[in-house]
């Protein structure tokens, strides 16, 4: 399968110098900036942006141009850049921070530009100090080249850029969280509504992208917004970067157009499973998405052919699971992932993600209890009653429902596995109680 | 003053009964005024709705189907439809509850919440049956102190921050917060910092659990034992509404009560625990007879012969009177006409000359009222630090202008308690205050900000004298100033819990009572039908007072709760002026610098002692209520007057408070009307707020521009209130005693470096009236040329209140 | 104009950090906005985020110590107790754990003597498990004061530390450390880094010129 070059065409070309201004510009890049910035208005980026159909990358998949156009009135207004990347799984906007950083301050600017923002900041997570200097050495060779700062490029525009780097809380990734945190308080998701676009930073209209999606503007900008349409399926237009890992013969970055098979990505893509091993199940979208097995391998890659099963491609991370993984341990890792990183505000995230984690500690350490596959999905359901998808709340931000994913997904998949090992305790045990 | 507009109406279906709601009221409260109560842990009506404990979750019907959404945050819309009672939404109730006793330790028997504690009782009502936890509860160390005033006990936290809120919001006291994160989340402290917070008791108050607790309450009572009455707090003029919760006739606990008018439920700590001094040791039990020097006891029949005869062994106009700023309204009326139709004497002062004229009190026109604040566009304060004066004033004028968005403008000797929040600070040296007016009148340089910001209306004007040393008639010309801005509200202030009343009852050497002029010849003849004759003339003043006794002028002194002794601005006058009287009566809860020092000391009935109203800084009269007896054979003020009456052959006709509150109704024109049926507390009553001069009152305060001199000296005076100061409440209130702080001079920096001494070193001060000698202290937000002194202090006391001072650097010995 | 408050406590500090400190005052509309910057910059003075440092940032954005705590404690990367010369972090989530990630910290763990959440008794090391580093399909990757090492296996890790404790580098390198002990990348690295760590605060190095790093 060949994988078309859109988001990574420049990085792919110029292998060891690709984070530089020179080679950035030797392969046309800042062109889109210039085009935009000369001849052309907001209102027509801003349509182009719509026009190309392109879904927030960050996870909730929401259309770019859509939520633009939420942006109120009220000056200043402010364009904040999410580059937190900490669902377990993701890994490609580290890439893109990394290799291509000139593309994503290109694509700020024309999106400042485009949303009438002075001020950006780009919010990168703490552990990514290499990416965060690449970027900032971008800012900084771009700011010295006229790219940024006042009147660029002659057309009375001015934007400047501050980096802020995180400090290890994956609840930052959350849009709110992210603009607390940005505001010096501890990264606690608001209250919604007001969405950010109305009551955002500092309580200014704020746009918040992920680093993906705004990466894709400047080609947008340069080819129209019909040609990224075209890419693809309708509703999954354009070209995504999707993190392969697990057991796979090949992990890593893929940017692929949407609308390949699961096989076709997990075997032909990704090489298969080592050892000739037999594929168990695989995570389509990142830590917060429910399993699929194998009986899916022939559905597409879509964002609404794995909703319609029940799951979502979400921050495009594919994490696969081979024969040999105890499903309990790893739900367990997973819950304990999303107890560590609760904010800590909502009461049932607060206990319950903590809750669970511990009955699948106690289940996969020799001390589980039949009554404890209940108990579990009796506080997921508490969690996010119903169980269903999209997952309903009793939460502020979809955190906790999140840690529901994976006890369910092994309850609905893989009961009899957990049964078994719950009942082998019980040998080991003697049906001793733990109190 | 301010009207609320009618609010518009929705319809919302609650449970299937279609129900009409305010616009945009929050759903749990629209519930439950249809009757629908919604449990809740994080919801406090006063504080902004957080939505995290998640208890009050109900199912709303939205374009995509129904969602679970927290009451507490849901804005009421036209058509709204809400179930709170279906099998979704007491599940997700329930899990909430498992939720939070997973970690809640079961010791409700040994917990001061137990009995009252939300947790407790939705888990009766809503909660599940028995835990499924089988793991270990979360673990922390047991109570920590963290302040001289209140514990905390992390494992009893539910995390609902409202504790934190109430910090960052209302006191801007942030000093406890939420560390860590996650299931690790925990309240506290920096490190060994304390919460210092002269609110922090609202803390204790408003946790659902029993996670802060109080320690002057800590394991008194249970809850159920408790009796309960409303009242208002006589610590200071603002009259916050307050439950005082007894068991078995003592005091244990006063908690503030929610009234949209005065405190919003909230209380300053002194509200909340000088209540220690109601059953203190040293409460006067018994009447006292000096014999021999030394005060003894003596039977009541006794010691009101003696006072009956010795006072009527002297001119009438020889008599004087000070004090009632403490007592009920109903004490208080019964002082004036004591003094004015038994004794026949002019001379009483229910102030000590420390604030401001009792014309400008008892009738400025355009008087506020405290909730003037919440639609003002400009706040102008100019008066004492009103977060050590005022404290929930304070907490009002700071809801203003974080919350509301009001402009605020600070003008005062140093940094107050607002200056953080204000928009405008101006600090100036204390007899520059006219000055100060002028440039501010003007909008001369720094000043032109804030004199535009006094053009958006409504303007309120909080004005009062911003410290000992200053001219009362400064605050009189900001008034006059105040009164020509947009919608003008002015609000001159008083400490003393009900000095405005004691005024209005006519304690004053120029009001009669009802707020009419002793030179006001219709309104004194109408008093005389009642009373009967009345003493020609004005009378003096405290200060005179004080000076007619020295000079041998006045012979004789009744004190009613005042010790001038202790607080007149010039103690050395104040005690040679007792020393000289040949007679001084006083009636008081406890023995004070003054009374100690009297021939005959008659013990009465305090707070929670006895019933009458008070009347507070916006003229509001409200209900003080009777819980408990007096101790020994204290009684209640009117009844020993009234006694004391008799035995001088006349009558008062002061048989029971109500009856005297209907006879003030009827001679106090600014008091027609009122009875204690309009003033029973209950949901929503707030008492009842006089006329205003523009309504039936007949006196009318017109304040008059002053010019004071900026006086040129070596350091001018700044002589500040602290909340914790040597009063009697506080000293004998032991959970505030340690809280006071001896007095200091402080002194810009550079002041500092002139007089060649640093912190910590020392300095005389002589002033007019007497010389002290403090440890230094710098304060940069003083002007150079400034001495700021902390009023009422053991150690401060004796250098009295003159505008100059000379100040001088003590050399130790061997330096 | 700056602040006296300000001043006071940033004279305390290293010309470059005063002037770190300077550039993100000027940076955010917002003083608050400047806190975890600064805890950042206050850390690294104070070799991690201590009482004093914390109380430092309260002085300069105007909070009390106690709001500077609550949000320092909330992020993991403040750390409220000293830690070793070489932080070691080992990604234990999925998919690291799917690739053996336990094995390593264990080997980890064992090389230097050091359990997990601890520092070793020569304050040489730290080490920990962390959740998802970014690092997924070059797992199992194991960080040195953040400067990531991908595709390490059991072996390669105790090779690490003894190389650490033999060499014990003032800046560690991860173009360096990956090609010693390194495996399977995410993705082709491509670039070479000149940069890298010299504390375990990141952030601190000068990544904001363009010009001094080449
Ligand atoms: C718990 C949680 C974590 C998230 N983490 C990230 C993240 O690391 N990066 C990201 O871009 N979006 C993340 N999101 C999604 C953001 O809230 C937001 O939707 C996104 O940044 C918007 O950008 P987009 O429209 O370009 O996708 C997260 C959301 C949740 C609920
Ligand atoms: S201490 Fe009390 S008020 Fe504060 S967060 Fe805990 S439960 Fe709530
Ligand atoms: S009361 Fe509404 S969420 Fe707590």
């Amino acid at each position: 399968m060949s994988q078309p070059h859109i988001l990574t065409r420049h990085m792919v070309a110029n292998r060891t110098d690709s984070n530089t201004l020179a080679s950035y510009e030797q392969s046309g890049g800042y062109s889109a900036l210039r085009k935009g910035l000369n001849s052309m208005t907001p209102e027509q980026i801003r349509a182009e942006v719509k026009a190309s159909n392109i879904r927030g990358r960050g996870g909730a998949g929401f259309p770019t141009g859509v939520k633009w156009g939420f942006l109120a009135p009220a000056e200043p207004r402010y364009l904040v850049v999410n580059g937190d990347e900490s669902e377990p799984g993701t890994f490609k906007d580290r890439q893109l921070l990394e290799r291509d950083p000139h593309q994503l301050v290109e694509g700020i600017i024309i999106s400042a530009f485009a949303l009438n923002c002075a001020k950006a900041f780009i919010y990168i997570r703490g552990e990514y100090p290499k990416p965060a200097r690449r970027v900032q050495r971008a800012i900084d060779e771009a700011r010295a080249a006229g790219y940024l700062g006042d009147n660029i490029l002659g057309s009375g525009f001015s934007l400047d850029i501050t980096l802020h780097l995180g400090a290890g809380a994956y609840i930052c990734g959350e849009e709110t969280a992210l603009l607390n945190s940005l505001e010096g308080r501890r990264g606690e998701p608001r209250l919604k509504p007001p969405f950010p676009a109305v009551e955002g930073l500092y309580a200014k209209p704020t746009i918040v992208n992920n680093v993906e999606t705004l990466s894709n503007v400047p080609w947008i900008v340069n080819n129209g917004g019909a040609a990224y349409a075209a890419i693809g399926p309708e509703r999954s237009a354009g070209t995504r970067m999707f993190s392969l890992s697990g057991h796979v013969n090949n992990p890593g970055n893929y940017e692929i157009v949407m609308g390949l098979t699961w096989r076709e990505f997990i075997y032909d893509l990704g090489g298969g499973v080592p050892d000739g091993r037999e594929l168990k199940c695989w995570i389509p979208g990142g830590a917060s998405a429910p399993w699929f097995t194998p009986d899916l391998l022939d559905t597409l890659v879509t964002i609404d052919d794995v909703g319609q099963n029940g799951s979502m491609l979400g921050s495009g991370a594919v994490v696969v699971m081979d024969e040999t993984t105890n499903v309990v341990h790893a739900a367990h890792r997973l819950v304990r992932f999303f107890a560590h990183e609760s904010c800590g505000q909502c009461t049932p995230c607060r206990e319950g993600t903590t809750w669970l984690e511990r009955v699948l500690w106690r289940i996969g350490h020799g001390m589980g209890r039949p009554e404890d596959i209940d108990l579990l999905l009796d506080v997921c359901d508490n969690i996010s009653p119903g169980l269903r998808w999209p997952p309903a709340m009793t939460t502020i931000c979809p955190l906790g429902p999140s840690a529901t994913a994976p006890v369910n997904s092994i309850m609905t998949h893989f009961r009899p596995e957990v049964e078994a090992m719950i009942a082998a305790n019980e040998l080991v045990q003697g049906g001793v109680s733990i109190g | 003053m301010a009207d609320t507009p009618q609010p518009e109406l929705v319809t919302i279906t609650l449970n299937g009964v279609d129900t009409e709601v305010r616009k945009g009221q929050l759903l749990i409260d629209a519930a439950e005024q249809a009757g629908t109560y919604i449990p809740r842990f994080c919801y406090q009506n006063r504080l902004k709705p957080v939505g995290l404990c998640r208890m009050c979750l109900v199912e709303v019907e939205g374009p995509r189907g129904t969602a679970l959404v927290p009451s507490c945050t849901q804005p009421c819309t036209e058509g709204l439809v809400v179930d709170s009672e279906n099998a979704v939404v007491h599940k997700a109730q329930e899990g909430v509850l498992e939720f939070l006793l997973l970690n809640h330790p079961l010791d409700c028997p040994v917990c001061d919440k137990g009995g009252e504690c939300p947790l407790q009782d939705h888990t009766v009502a809503y909660g599940p049956g028995e835990s499924r936890f089988v793991e270990e509860k979360r673990h922390y160390e047991k109570p920590i102190e963290i302040s001289d005033l209140v514990l905390l006990d992390r494992e009893r936290c539910i995390l609902c921050a409202r504790c934190t809120r109430f910090c960052d919001e209302i006191s801007g006291d942030s000093l406890i917060e939420f560390v860590d994160r996650g299931n690790g989340t925990q309240i506290l402290t920096f490190f060994d910092e304390p919460f210092a917070s002269y609110f922090s008791g609202n803390t204790v108050q408003i946790c659902p659990v029993g996670a802060l607790t109080a320690k002057p309450y800590r394991f008194r009572a249970r809850p159920w034992d408790l009796e309960a009455i409303e009242s208002i707090s006589m610590v200071d003029s603002v009259g916050s509404k307050v439950s005082v919760q007894t068991s078995q006739n003592q005091v244990l606990r006063i908690n503030g009560v929610d009234s949209d008018t005065t405190n919003h439920g909230w209380l300053s700590d002194k509200d909340r625990f000088t209540l220690q001094a109601i059953h203190s040791e040293d409460r006067l039990r018994v009447p006292l007879v000096r014999k021999d020097g030394e005060l003894v006891e003596a039977s009541w029949g006794e010691a009101l012969e003696l006072v009956a005869e010795r006072l009527g062994s002297v001119r009438g106009d020889e008599v004087a009177g000070l004090g009632a700023a403490r007592s009920t309204n109903e004490e208080a009326y019964t002082f004036a006409k004591f003094l004015r139709s038994v004794v026949v004497t002019p001379h009483m002062d229910a102030q000590l000359d420390d604030a401001l004229s009792d014309e400008f009190l008892a009738a400025t026109l355009n008087r506020a009222e405290i909730n003037d604040l919440e639609t003002a566009g400009t706040i102008l304060v100019w008066a004492g630090d009103l977060k050590e004066e005022l404290p929930v004033l304070y907490l009002r004028v700071r809801r203003a202008a974080t919350i509301l968005g009001a402009t605020l403008i600070v003008i005062h000797p140093r940094r107050t308690g607002l200056s953080d929040v204000a928009d405008h600070v101006f600090t100036y040296r204390p007899g520059e205050g006219a000055d100060t007016l002028r440039r501010l009148k003007a909008g001369d340089g720094p000043f032109a900000e804030a004199r535009q910001a006094l053009d958006s209306g409504p303007v309120m004007t909080i004005v009062g004298r911003t410290g000992g040393a200053e001219d009362p008639r400064l605050a009189e010309s900001v008034a006059a100033f105040a009164r020509t801005l947009p919608d003008a509200a002015i609000m001159p202030l008083a400490r003393r819990a009900n000095v405005y009343g004691a005024l209005d009852m006519g304690v004053s050497a120029d009001l009669l009572p009802g707020r009419v002029s002793v030179r006001d010849t219709e309104g004194r003849t109408a008093l005389e039908d009642a009373w009967g004759p009345l003493p020609e003339g004005r009378g003096k003043h405290a200060t005179e007072i004080l000076q007619g006794l020295k000079s041998g002028d006045l012979k004789a002194l009744i004190t009613l709760g005042a010790d001038p002794v202790g607080n007149h601005p010039q103690p050395a006058l104040a005690g040679e002026a007792v020393e000289s009287a040949e007679f001084v009566v006083s009636l008081d809860t406890l023995l004070n610098a003054t009374s100690a020092r009297a021939d005959v000391v008659l013990p009465v009935a305090g707070f929670g002692e006895s019933e009458g109203t008070a009347t507070n800084l916006e003229g509001r009269v409200q209900k003080l209520n009777r819980i408990i007896p007096p101790p020994g054979q204290a009684r209640t003020t009117w009844s020993v007057l009234d006694d004391l009456a008799r035995r001088m052959g006349a009558t008062l006709g002061a048989h029971d408070a109500e009856t005297i509150m209907k006879e003030i109704a009827s001679i106090a024109p600014a008091y027609a009307g009122i009875d204690w049926a309009l003033l029973d507390w209950g949901e929503g009553r707030d008492g009842v707020v006089l006329p205003g001069p523009d309504g039936t009152q007949p006196l009318q305060h017109m304040p008059v521009e002053t010019s004071v001199t900026a006086t040129t000296g070596r350091f001018t005076l700044h002589l500040g209130r602290v909340l914790y100061d040597n009063a009697d409440v506080v000293r004998n209130s032991p959970s505030l005693d340690v809280l006071v702080q001896p007095a200091s001079a402080a002194f810009h920096p550079r002041d500092l470096a002139v007089l060649a001494v640093q912190p910590g070193d020392s300095v005389r001060l002589a002033g007019d009236y007497g010389t002290v000698e403090l440890a230094v202290r710098a304060d940069e937000s003083l002007a150079e040329g400034t001495v700021y002194v902390q009023a009422n202090m053991d150690n401060s006391r004796a250098l009295g209140a003159s505008l100059i001072v000379q100040v001088d650097a003590v050399r130790g010995e061997g330096s | 104009m700056m602040d006296p408050a300000i001043d006071r406590v940033l004279t305390r500090w290293s010309p470059e950090r005063q002037e770190r400190a300077r550039a993100v005052l000027a940076a955010y509309p917002e003083r608050r906005s400047t806190v975890m910057p600064l805890l950042y910059l206050a850390s690294r003075e104070h070799g991690y985020c201590s009482r004093e440092a914390m109380v430092e940032v309260g002085k300069i954005t105007g909070l009390t110590s106690i709001q500077v705590e609550s949000v320092a404690s909330f992020y993991s990367m403040y750390r409220r107790q000293n830690v070793g010369k070489y932080v070691i972090s080992v990604c234990t989530s999925i998919s690291c754990f799917l690739r053996g990630a336990d094995d390593v910290l264990a080997a980890i763990e064992d090389e230097t003597n050091t359990p997990d959440g601890e520092t070793s008794d020569d304050a040489l090391f730290s080490v920990e498990h962390v959740e998802c580093s970014g690092a997924c399909g070059g797992a199992p990757a194991v960080a040195v004061n953040w400067e990531l090492i991908e595709g390490v296996l059991p072996d390669k890790g105790r090779a690490l530390c003894q190389w650490l404790k033999d060499t014990q580098p003032e800046t560690v390198l991860a173009d360096e450390m990956q090609a010693l002990f390194g495996g399977q990348q995410s993705f082709d690295w491509g670039i070479a880094e000149p940069q890298g760590a010299t504390s375990h605060v990141p952030a601190f190095e000068r990544y904001d010129s363009a010009g001094d790093a080449s």
